[in-house]
């Protein structure tokens, strides 16, 4: 397979603060790639780098064969942008930001109409595309940006936390249109911090921490190597302040709490569960259900970087109310 | 080679029509930049103090001043909070483009804002421009090395209060130092020398000479000539300073 964007070495320092540390990574044409991490791991980073909004302190990034650092105009003729906030100019109409974009990628004059026109209809704004942009949605908004970055046709579009802070009715339209976009032959470099998107739409993850790629591969095999841990989930009643008594029982090396459940990461089942048992015994507490689970990409996220259950449920959190991480 | 260049100036272009359209020409923007030099030059002429031959060409170059530098300042600041600065950015232009796309809708506000005075204070005044060309050239040469002021200013702001403040600390010891009130042979020399450092100075000046004369004169020349040079000059170090604290 051809590497449309290959990065060596890369490298972003802030002052004594290491954003980026030395990442190696290939992102090949035609796949949806995603980059997962927690708050502040170095992804909006590497992406402003490998779209060159800011230069590498060390490294080297090639975008469709040209370095974005020697050759940054070449290189981002092929590439579209889709930042975590969604950068349209209010004051003008869904027409007008698109035509500005056409004019700053050099779409031919003769295109610039019918290629708006189509991107508004594909995206469900046409009927809005006078209106000022200030009056539309968030949700539209986020529409609006990535039909912007699909008005040159670009071989990659780089997709920072695209449905973060949206509610799920617009979220529910953007997945299936990143997909679409995918089969129809446009490379996808995606961070999110919704890991069951990742999940959902990406052929191969790379998991980031502390700017550094911890894990590379399929959500699969990610999720096979999580399987050495193993997770029960159990619903108790009464269920009010339990989760730091459950976290300190033995065998058990960490717990939250997922809506009226709670999900205890133990080492091994067959010993975590007596002692469960024990403890609703002693405490007078109701087994209302108890299952284990077969592990998900998010177990083998906690697994791999080292993340405690707690932070990655915070994140998650964050997540929903739409705030940056980073 | 030359096509790039030209690629290059079309897509400036387009960043100035957008800038024009989303920032410049609003109301507020032109009440602002007539409204302080024009309160300045009542408050002046009230206590006697400015010279009548300098009127057109002082008010007119303290509008540009006033005007340019606080708009320019505060669309690249606004472009950097809405993470709009970023969408250039990712575009495949040159930083350098994305700055004289900025400093020419600078240039084209300059303009119209100096004719908004200009005309109005030539018929109240009686005066008689001998060559419209040559102020022009001088009023264009003016929007573009205070726009390149406001790019620079810009680059040292967070919030639009911090640009406007940059902006006036500049601008007020500018327009008292420059010529724009009082000829410059009435200021004590060390104040006149400082003068000689200032664009605002080479403004006044070019816009009252060409005025009054109907051919390019020597002093006319040598004002566009280091009004170019202060447009160059701050157009390549606001595009640095920018460039590094965006980084």
């Amino acid at each position: 397979m051809k590497a449309i964007v290959e990065a060596k070495g890369l490298t972003k320092r802030y002052g004594h603060l290491l954003a980026v540390d030395h990442v190696d990574l290939e992102v090949f044409e035609g796949e949806i790639f995603g980059l997962l991490g927690p708050n502040g791991a170095g992804k909006t980073t590497i992406i402003r780098m490998l779209t060159g909004q800011t230069k590498p302190t060390f490294g080297e990034a090639l975008i469709a064969g040209h370095d974005i650092v020697r050759e940054p105009i070449k290189a981002k003729e092929s590439v579209g942008v889709v930042p975590e906030v969604s950068n349209v100019y209010d004051e003008m109409s869904a027409w007008d930001n698109l035509v500005f974009a056409a004019e700053l990628y050099g779409v031919p004059r003769s295109e610039r109409g019918r290629r708006a026109g189509e991107l508004l209809e594909l995206f469900g704004l046409y009927e809005r595309r006078e209106e000022k942009v200030g009056n539309l949605s968030k949700g539209m908004k986020r529409r609006l940006t990535i039909a912007m970055a699909l008005i040159h046709k670009p071989r990659i579009v780089f997709l920072d936390e695209p449905t973060t802070g949206l509610d799920v009715q617009s979220s529910r339209v953007i997945r299936p249109l990143i997909k679409e976009l995918n089969e129809s032959g446009v490379t996808i470099f995606l961070t999110t911090h919704y890991i069951e998107e990742a999940d959902q739409l990406c052929q191969r993850i790379a998991i980031i921490n502390q700017g550094k790629i911890v894990a590379l591969d399929s959500p699969e095999r990610l999720k096979a190597r999580a399987e050495e841990g193993h997770v029960v989930e159990v619903s108790l009643s009464p269920a009010t302040g339990l989760e730091e008594r459950l976290k300190d029982l033995k065998y058990v090396n960490g717990a939250t709490r997922v809506g009226e459940k709670f999900r205890l990461y133990v080492e091994d089942v067959s010993l975590a569960i007596p002692v469960l048992a024990d403890f609703c015994r002693e405490n007078s507490l109701k087994i209302i259900s108890i299952n284990t689970l077969k592990p998900s990409l998010e177990d083998a996220f906690v697994k791999i970087t080292g993340l405690s259950p707690e932070v990655m449920a915070i994140e998650k959190e964050h997540a929903k109310k739409g705030e940056s991480l980073g | 080679m030359a096509r790039t260049w030209m690629q290059s100036l079309i897509k400036a272009f387009y960043i100035a029509k957008k800038d024009a359209r989303v920032y410049y020409f609003k109301a507020p923007n032109f009440t602002y930049g007539l409204l302080m030099p024009v309160s300045l030059f009542i408050a002046f002429s009230i206590a006697g103090r400015i010279d009548p031959s300098l009127i057109v060409s002082g008010l007119t170059s303290l509008v540009i001043l006033f005007g340019t530098t606080s708009i320019e300042a505060v669309a690249v600041v606004l472009e950097k909070q809405t993470g709009t600065f970023e969408r250039l950015l990712a575009a495949p232009v040159s930083f350098f483009t994305i700055i004289l796309g900025k400093a020419l809708a600078g240039l084209f506000f300059g303009v119209v804002l100096a004719a908004a005075i200009l005309v109005p204070l030539a018929v109240i005044s009686g005066t008689v421009v001998a060559n419209p060309v040559l102020v022009l050239v001088a009023v264009a040469s003016s929007s573009l090395t205070f726009s390149a002021l406001g790019v620079l200013v810009s680059a040292y702001a967070k919030w639009v209060p911090e640009a406007q403040m940059l902006s006036n600390f500049l601008r007020f010891p500018m327009a008292f130092l420059s010529g724009a009130f009082l000829p410059l042979e009435l200021l004590p020399a060390e104040l006149g020398a400082v003068a000689r450092f200032l664009p605002l100075t080479y403004s006044v000046e070019a816009l009252r000479v060409s005025i009054n004369d109907s051919a390019p004169t020597f002093t006319y020349s040598m004002d566009l000539l280091i009004l170019s040079l202060f447009s160059i000059f701050l157009l390549v170090l606001g595009a640095k300073v920018l460039q590094h604290r965006l980084e």
